[in-house]
């Protein structure tokens, strides 16, 4: 067996050196593109668990032990449905827009850190590219609004884009703050740079960044309360009204996939992703797994995030359509304008995490 | 040698979007047709190494720039025949303008071949380099005029863009949420004192 | 690989992983079309709307605001293309280059004010 093994390893490193690279890389990107899928499955599990208990129901409980089951049943029926392409659509657009919302929701989690040193693309532009690959994302929506011909679908789009458009502005400039404390675009780096336990986390020289990119978030996903785009009591579905099957499954999964994203890049950013909270915490001892760096730290982060989504929907009604454009252009980007401002006067006078200015 | 043959690569794609961009006959083809032309260039830009400004090309131009194409593109009524009229009245300027930037391009190239400078390669990068830093470390303290007549160009054209564009619609109700908020109760609601009415 | 293999090689996985999608998205909607049933008719295809068949194109001309907010969003996002590598390098650009930000972000938000009291964002 073990000669087997290594003659397979001998076959294996017989390869030029790029093609392993590219195997390896092809690889990775399989493993956490099927692990984003899987918690995007489970998260809707979650969903209707959380928002269930919250409304005092039991939530999704018959396929399987409590229920697990379901999201794979989801998947199953949402396949063998029919796929409906109206007849005025344009047929070419209709079936490239979900396409188009998929492919920016799986690429970017290319540059997300997972643990100290696992990233498959460990790219200095790490989160202009994050930036760059979010702001495609619109395409997906207004496509499909546009391509299925239909007055609500068409209504919807529009809402989302003007909506996804006001949220990104005070998402970006948000990140600036990130970057100002930071000092870099590596998301690795602004994850090392918050190293030495909860003190350091960004959340706390930055907290008022922090709630409006958070919800910048939650606006950018089309999630509630900002559900305008698809305010089903308004305009039935939004721009997926026409969807159905398979094509409404890859919005939804490319939905749920922002949204997870969202959580892991809050987590990044301002809470020092797969760092411990109990870093600094000496009397733990030194070699207790309470105070190491994993990825079970950012998953837990995560996981918290996607819970505060639910809890938002579940919490809030729909906000009206002038308010949260009022929210996102006269609330949240003078907060970020001043708070960058607030930064740079620390850099000048050399106190925090931006000491590092030359003077 | 991989090198090349992703710059023929992607080029080649680049040229067909670009050509697409001309023929197609849906507007919104058009538009989706040059985002794919942006996001090629942008690759271009990375095998050049000049990764900031790559980024900067698919977030601006695909993420801002062409969401105002489609925008417009998209409400406008589409009416092809009118469109291709147009082909024959803009021609000559077009034609005028491509003779212009093929003589630039010529030029261009022939200086470059002229100079002899060496063309084959770009210095090659420190470790730790990052190409957005070596852009920032020059743009605000060696180009900081140019940084701020920028800064006066997106100042006037958040005031074109408003002058052009603003209409308001006379007669439409509005809320104004500071007014709302700083109302208080005894400006709305008045409690009257009233003794019981006697029966007589 | 080329020139400077470590720079364009970290953008290779970026490249497969973009494919990588474009085939999940793919192989998702070949499989629903494959295993998806049922029969198309003229009912069924008609736009979901009001029962009617619609009179008009449903794409129609909308509130030049729209316009407006994409432009001012372009605009925007401008200013964060150039507050990006400022706040990367703000450790060798100095005080020097912290009074160049203040100035071109104090003549952002004169335009920002502009915007403001002109009510542009304002939604009726």
């Amino acid at each position: 067996m073990a000669e087997f093994l290594q003659s397979l390893m001998a076959y294996w490193e017989s390869f030029p050196a790029d093609l392993r690279f590219v195997v390896i890389a092809t690889m990775q990107i399989l493993a956490v593109t099927i692990c984003v899928i899987l918690t995007v499955a489970f998260t809707t599990y979650f969903e209707r668990k959380v928002i269930g208990s919250m409304q005092g129901r039991i939530g999704p409980n018959r396929v399987g032990p409590l229920g697990l089951l379901q999201p794979f049943a989801d998947v199953i029926k949402l396949l063998i449905k029919e796929v409906v392409i109206p007849q005025k659509s344009n047929r070419f657009l209709f079936v490239i827009a979900p396409l188009l919302s998929i492919i920016p929701a799986l690429a970017t989690w290319a540059v997300i850190p997972l643990s100290d040193g696992f990233v498959i693309a460990d790219i200095n532009a790490g989160l202009l590219y994050v930036l760059a690959l979010t702001s495609v994302g619109v395409y997906g929506v207004i496509l499909a609004g546009w391509a299925t011909n239909s007055k609500y679908a068409f209504l919807g789009a529009m809402r989302s884009a003007a909506q996804i458009v006001a949220y990104e502005i005070a998402m970006g400039f948000a990140l600036v703050g990130v970057l100002m404390a930071a000092g870099s675009l590596n998301l690795g780096d602004i994850t090392r740079a918050q190293a030495g336990g909860l003190s350091h986390w960004f959340i706390l020289p930055l907290l008022p960044l922090f709630f409006v990119y958070f919800i910048s978030g939650v606006a950018e996903t089309n999630r509630a309360p900002f559900d305008v785009a698809e305010g089903e009591s308004e305009i039935v579905a939004g721009f997926h009204v026409e969807y159905s099957g398979v094509a409404f499954a890859v919005f939804f999964l490319a939905e749920y996939a922002n949204m997870v994203l969202i959580s892991a890049l809050t987590a990044i950013f301002f809470l020092g992703g797969w760092a411990s909270p109990f870093e600094g915490w000496s009397f733990l001892g030194d070699d207790s797994l309470l105070r190491a760096t994993s990825f079970f730290w950012l998953a837990a982060k995560i996981s918290f995030f996607i819970f505060v989504f639910f809890w938002l929907r579940a919490t809030f009604p729909r906000y009206r359509y002038d308010q949260i454009m009022r929210l996102g252009w006269k609330v949240f980007i003078p907060i970020t304008i001043v708070w960058i401002a607030v930064e740079g006067v620390m850099a000048w006078l050399h106190v925090g995490p931006w000491a590092r200015l030359a003077s | 040698m991989l090198h090349t043959i992703l710059f023929y690569l992607f080029a080649a794609v680049l040229f067909i979007a670009a050509l697409g961009v001309i023929f197609s006959r849906n507007p919104v083809h058009a538009v989706m047709f040059l985002v794919l032309a942006f996001f090629q260039s942008a690759v271009l830009w990375l095998l050049a190494e000049a990764e900031f400004l790559a980024i900067v090309l698919v977030l601006v131009y695909v993420g801002a720039v062409m969401v105002l194409f489609l925008f417009v593109v998209m409400m406008l009524d589409i009416n092809v025949e009118r469109v291709q009229g147009g082909l024959t009245r803009y021609a000559p300027l077009g034609l005028v303008v491509a003779v212009v930037m093929v003589f630039e391009l010529v030029q261009i190239i022939w200086l470059r071949g002229q100079a002899n400078t060496e063309t084959l390669g770009f210095a090659a990068t420190p470790e730790g380099y990052s190409n957005t830093k070596a852009l920032g470390a020059i743009l605000y303290t060696e180009h900081v005029y140019a940084f701020e007549i920028a800064a006066v160009i997106l100042l006037l054209a958040i005031i074109a863009a408003i002058t052009l564009t603003m209409r308001r619609r006379p007669g439409l109700k509005q809320q104004n949420i500071s007014n709302q908020v700083a109302v208080s109760a005894k400006d709305r609601v008045r409690v009257v004192k009233m003794d019981a009415e006697s029966n007589s | 690989m080329g020139r400077s293999p470590r720079m364009l090689q970290n953008y290779v996985p970026i490249l497969i992983f973009l494919g990588v999608a474009t085939g999940i998205g793919l192989v998702l909607l070949a499989l629903g079309f494959l295993f998806g049933s049922g029969q198309k008719d003229a009912e069924k295809l008609s736009p979901y709307e009001c029962g009617f068949e619609p009179f008009e194109d449903s794409r129609m001309k909308f509130d030049v605001r729209y316009y407006l907010v994409a432009i001012l969003f372009i605009i925007f996002d401008l200013e964060i293309a150039f507050l990006f590598p400022w706040a990367v390098s703000l450790d060798s650009i100095g005080g020097f280059g912290l009074i160049a930000m203040a100035i071109f972000l104090t003549l952002l938000v004169v335009g920002f004010i502009y915007e403001w009291k002109k009510g542009a964002l304002e939604w009726d």
